[in-house]
């Protein structure tokens, strides 16, 4: 296995997934890196842990109605999945069009909505946002239900067009009317009863009632609309194809999706492979898949400049950690805890602070969050009894006779959690915190042996390099 | 194969809804029951498992059949005396004492119907006697026990102290096997009906564990399972099965034939009557919805069905009979319990 | 860093859930309350009178021992116009004092920012608790979440000390080097090193400890005493704050609401005896509040979310009385069936903010709003 390669395909693995443990890189790596971006972008069965499984024993992620019952369900999907791409994919959706708990009080909404992603988020970006529009979760967050004929509410409206689309500076306060006249009659059914329990939290008698889609011909204002300067009795569908259409909006989605997967910032180089991006959004006719495909098979992307130029956000942070250390594979009393792990850290699931989503980059990291990211993922990879843990020691001891100094053991612990390339000095810190007990010998190594927990604080140290908080 | 039966020769009549959800520590209503039993004095005990957020408030519930609530017990959350983790199932024995699993403290809790400990049995392991997730738990007429052992996919017969007395079954689908099998009941005459969730059947055993026959095969047409989670039989021999993945219950003839599925239809109990007595906002909203809508094709799968359909049986995990052939569907998903009469 | 004139501490304690308002402070004569609550009611002869017509529930004792003692403000029917039922919402508006849109930035964390404006004290806010409530929310402001106090740090979940002195010398090493490094790499290395200077001079507080106060073994107990601890050891924070629930009692009422409130009172109680046992009486104010009232009437088990409540302002530097108006019970005064708010609470941060912390208070609420004389004009 050239190291290049394997360099490389972690690369794409960090970024259109979740990291890969050592077996999944070898595998990935044997098929090559244009085969695997195929393989990424076209899903097939996740093999996840099964719905009947989760349900049997979560009985809160059996009827999803609180908000860490949902996290928790969706973070299982992401930590089992073989898809990577698909959960990664609807968890920038997920940023992009933040559709949060605190005014819906409705968790399976959420997941339907987070379940639409999985199933239109790398197809066009058209039917995507049709899709959007129809669902029942978004409908609520933004007051879509109370967008009736002739006494129009303009929030989708303006959200659909200032941050999901072309943003501000490509449309008039006009349009956003217009837009908003357009999407009259796109509600949920049982609209009115939905909604009161919506802004009560309601729950009695029996539970929640999950909504749906119910288009109300009635209500819908079907008059003569404007809309960028193009005019018909345009519905939501027709004024959505006029917005696809839009430079601005390739620029929108190919800026987003570079800051989501190539890098935190964009600079004068990534402008070109942005460029690129627009290109192949319109020749695909707004394939997401075709954008990413673009992005993955770039230079820039391929190169050495984009190697750790995005912060992890706290998902991708601990369910990087969660899927190397092997833990969380059958269902496991306490795993709503996991939804909460990463609300301490910044990001809950399911519930962005706001319609603008997360903010990321370095913004994910202040005094409090850098603690709760390193002792989370520090004790889970130094935790000898979980398997990827387990996995790791077994090639180490498999490797010269189980015999390693100091500076092989940190050179190889780095090699298999990555391969992550750290700075000298913190390699030298590392080499120290190694050597204070000399050579390690696993030979003959049983469960919970010193010599086990020695590769365990390796992996604790490892984790809590500043290099491991990069993507 | 499923059978058809022409006309079925049973028919249930819908009595009625008992249950409202309950998000608090204590108090009428349930927090995501997964079984019931009833008393000889006709007051009905509901296992709370609750959600883990609210684990210290897994209790058992009582009440009666004309929704007055009696109160409740439990000792919280844990691994002490009376304490649960994932509490499964429950049944009495001949003194009325109540026996309630625990799947992932691998033992059997023992409480009096005022809710005293009494004793506990059961430590993890494949060996004979040791348990691994005991799930569905049942008792004769002799005061044996038997207790489904999940994750050694078998079932084990016990004296009420706990005492090992013979087992049966291993992982597989062939006759005798199972796949984590969840739900049991024992008839009058002494014979075993194990939920075999994972091979989507129902098996039926002899007291010692001599294979009989198996009913049903997965899928969703009559007589067919997906998952079914516990079994019930009555004086007659006719088989009440919670089919589970498939949101419905499904009532076989003593030779297996399929006679009736129920899919549920819930009214408003009392507790959620008086719900609304003081909450009009939600009663005047409610009055113009539509409580069965129609679906979009990605939402029609059974569970997402009965997730938008308030009157459908949703997460129905437990079938149980009284002695006057009542039966209790206890839904998981609606805090509540649907109450039907055979006739 | 102690100083010699003691900067003020604001703490607050929310309530989570919607604390019952009707069974708090209880119009014990009111026929009405009776009518409206036949079952979930605190009986006449069990209320710990206020006056002729009001009276606390009595699982409130020590707090009113505090009242008895001219150190309780009562505000009656506090709330929001349009008020929300819904708990998120609803706190979300109580943390960011925008109750018309949504907020972007906490409250007290505009307060800490103001407070620091250059960020030199990472301890000037503490939360405590797991999770940081968006009250304290704010970017660029770093507020500590402590669970633990005496844990709180790196690697808590090292056991042996030996083991954890050696992975924080690394850890530190690790992180120390800063010639050459990109920005990035800067950023995490400072912020590293504040967060275990804070750690560091965090675990001093109950080092220090000395008291013979007895605090109870519940959460809001144990947070009230780390909270004393960190006042005493004058670290220079001046926003605590702590969660406390579940209140949202929709059924089993009487019991939860009792015993969740004898815990409250029962900190808050030790926690000024302990302010009071280490001199420090005059330097901290608490705000209790809840994110709404509940329903007038009950639904046979419990009550569900309405929307007036009650807060209390408590220390020293209070001046002990009712303020605001108790919402009337009658029919055509209920907004909704619920009691009607008559004060905005942003009149209560602004009091607060103004009188207690000395500080501007519209920006930090979002406009001007009308004080309560509820605090004694203090001597510092």
């Amino acid at each position: 296995m050239h190291q290049q390669d394997m360099t490389l395909m972690a690369h794409l693995l960090r970024r259109a997934g979740f990291g890969a443990t050592r077996d999944d890189l070898e595998a990935y790596v044997a098929k090559g890196y244009e085969a695997v971006v195929e393989e990424l972008l076209h899903p097939s069965d996740p093999q996840a842990m099964p719905e009947d499984i989760i349900r049997r024993y979560h009985v809160d992620q059996s009827e999803l109605r609180q908000l860490d019952a949902a996290g928790a369900n969706w973070l299982y999907r992401m930590i089992t999945t073989k898809c990577p791409l698909e959960e990664k994919i609807a968890l920038f959706w997920h940023s992009l069009f933040a559709t949060g708990y605190a005014k819906l009080n409705q968790a399976r909404a959420l997941l339907n909505q987070i379940d639409m992603f999985r199933r239109y988020g790398l197809g066009r970006f058209d039917t995507l946002l049709v899709e959007l529009s129809k669902d029942p979760a978004m409908i609520i967050w933004l007051d879509n239900n109370n967008n009736h004929k002739g006494s129009i509410n303009e929030n989708y409206g303006r959200e659909l067009l200032e941050l999901f689309s072309m943003g501000i500076g490509n449309y008039t306060e006009e349009d956003i009317q217009e837009c908003a006249r357009a999407f009259t009659g796109w509600t949920l059914g049982n609209a009115e009863y939905m909604a009161v329990r919506a802004s009560k939290d309601s729950i009695w008698p029996y539970g929640r009632i999950a909504w749906h889609f119910e288009y109300r011909d009635g209500d819908h204002d079907d008059g003569e609309k404007t809309f960028l300067g193009e005019t018909d009795r345009f519905n939501g569908e027709q004024i959505i194809d006029i917005v696809a259409r839009q430079e601005a909006t390739a620029r929108f989605i190919s800026r987003r999706l570079f800051q989501f997967f190539a890098a935190d910032e964009i600079d004068a180089h990534s402008e070109q492979t942005i460029q690129e991006m627009m290109q192949s959004y319109f020749d695909s006719g707004y394939e997401i898949r075709t954008v990413l495909r673009t992005l993955f098979l770039s230079d820039y992307f391929t190169s050495e400049q984009a190697r750790y130029a995005r912060v992890k956000g706290p998902v991708e942070l601990v369910v990087g950690a969660i899927r190397l250390a092997g833990s969380y594979r059958t269902p496991t009393l306490g795993a709503h805890q996991l939804a909460y792990q990463t609300f301490y850290m910044g990001q809950g699931l399911l519930q962005p602070p706001s319609v603008e989503g997360w903010h990321e980059g370095l913004e994910w990291v202040d005094s409090g969050s850098l603690l709760e990211r390193i002792n989370f993922i520090a004790k889970e990879l130094s935790n000898v009894q979980n398997s990827g843990v387990r996995a790791i020691i077994a090639r180490l001891a498999a490797e010269n006779g189980g015999t390693l100094m100091p500076e092989q053991l940190v050179d190889r612990c780095l090699d298999l959690v990555g391969p992550l390339s750290v700075h000298d000095d913190t390699r030298a810190a590392l080499v120290e915190f190694a050597a204070m007990d000399g050579a390690l010998q696993l030979k003959g190594h049983l469960p919970g042996d010193p010599s086990e927990r020695r590769v365990g604080n390796m992996l604790r140290m490892i984790a809590s390099t500043r290099e491991f908080q990069l993507a | 194969m499923s059978a058809q039966a022409a006309t079925p020769s049973i028919t249930m009549q819908y009595v009625k809804t008992i249950g409202i959800v309950n998000n608090g520590f204590n108090g009428r209503g349930f927090a995501n029951p997964y079984d019931l039993v009833v008393s000889q004095d006709g007051r009905i005990f509901v296992l709370n498992r609750c959600d883990p957020t609210r684990a210290a408030a897994i209790r058992v519930g009582i009440c009666t059949l004309e929704e007055e609530y009696l109160g409740e017990f439990g000792n919280g959350f844990g691994t002490g005396d009376g304490q649960f983790a994932w509490p499964v199932a429950m049944a009495f024995d001949s003194q009325e004492r109540l026996y309630i699993t625990d799947e992932h403290n691998h033992r059997i809790s023992m409480f009096d119907t005022s809710g005293t400990f009494l004793g506990k049995w059961g430590t993890l392991g494949g060996g004979a006697g040791e348990l691994n997730g005991p799930a569905g738990i049942a008792i004769d007429a002799e005061d044996h026990v038997y207790v489904v052992d999940q994750h050694n996919h078998r079932v084990q017969k016990f004296t009420t102290d706990g005492r090992y007395i013979l087992q049966w079954g291993e992982a597989g689908t062939h006759d005798g096997q199972f796949n984590l099998p969840w739900g049991v009941a024992v008839d009058a005459p002494g014979v075993v009906y194990v939920a075999d969730w994972r091979n989507d059947r129902i098996q039926k055993f002899t007291p010692d564990g001599q294979f009989v026959a198996r009913f049903g095969e997965s899928g969703r047409g009559k007589g067919q399972f997906d998952r079914p989670s516990s079994v019930a039989v009555d004086s007659e021999g006719y088989i009440y099965v919670a089919d589970w993945g498939n949101e419905r219950v499904q009532v076989l003839g003593p030779d297996g034939s399929f006679q009736l599925q129920l899919r549920g239809q819930a009214t408003l109990s009392k507790w959620a009557e008086e719900f609304f007595a003081s909450n009009p906002d939600e009663w005047q909203t409610r009055a113009i919805s539509n409580l069965i809508p129609n679906l979009p094709p990605h939402l029609n799968t059974p569970y997402h069905i009965s997730s938008q359909t308030e009157p459908y049986f949703w997460g129905p995990v437990s079938v149980k009979l009284d002695r006057e052939n009542r039966l209790y569907v206890s839904e998981t998903n609606r805090h509540r319990v649907q109450i039907y009469q055979k006739t | 860093m102690a100083s010699a004139i003691r900067d003020k501490a604001l703490v607050v304690i929310q309530l989570s859930g919607g604390n019952d308002y009707l069974n708090t402070v209880v119009p014990y004569t009111n026929g009405l309350y009776y009518d409206f609550r036949p079952t979930v009611n605190i009986a006449a002869e069990d209320v710990l009178p206020i006056d002729d017509a009001f009276g606390f529930n009595p699982s409130l004792g020590p707090i009113k021992r505090l009242w008895d003692e001219g150190k309780v403000a009562i505000i009656n029917g506090i709330g929001y116009p349009h008020p929300d039922r819904s708990h998120f919402r609803s706190m979300d508006i109580w943390h960011t004092a925008e109750p018309e849109k949504i907020g972007k930035e906490g409250w007290l964390g505009r307060v800490i920012r103001t407070l620091d404006t250059k960020g030199d004290n990472v301890l000037t806010g503490i939360n405590f608790g797991r999770g940081l409530p968006r009250a304290l929310g704010c970017r660029g402001v770093p507020v500590a979440s402590v669970g633990n106090l005496e844990t709180y740090g790196l690697y808590p979940d090292l056991q042996e000390e030996r083991s954890r002195q050696f992975a924080l010398q690394t850890f530190t090493k690790m992180y120390g080097g800063g010639a050459g490094r990109d920005a990035v790499m800067g950023f995490l290395g400072q912020t590293a090193s504040d967060a275990l200077k804070g750690a560091d001079i965090l675990r001093t507080a109950p080092a220090q400890y000395a008291s013979t106060v007895a605090y109870a073994n519940n959460s809001v107990a144990q947070s009230l005493k780390s909270m004393a601890q960190v006042i005493f050891a004058d670290l220079g924070t001046r926003i605590y704050y702590t969660q406390y629930g579940s209140f949202d009692t929709h059924s089993g009422e009487l019991a939860t609401h009792a015993k969740l409130w004898q815990e409250v009172a029962g900190a808050v109680g030790a926690f000024m005896d302990d302010l009071q046992a280490h001199g420090r009486e005059d330097d901290a104010l608490l705000l209790v509040f809840s994110e709404f009232g509940r329903r007038i009437r009950d639904n046979g088990s419990g009550a569900d979310h309405g929307s007036g409540g009650v807060a209390f302002v408590i220390g020293k530097a209070v001046q002990g009385g009712m303020y605001g108006e108790y919402p009337s019970l009658k029919v055509e005064a209920q907004l909704e069936g619920d009691l009607h708010f008559n004060n905005d609470f942003r009149c209560t941060y602004s009091t607060l903010l103004e009188q207690w912390l000395g500080l501007e208070p519209a920006p930090i609420v979002n406009g001007q709003f009308e004080q309560f004389a509820c605090l004694k004009t203090s001597a510092s």
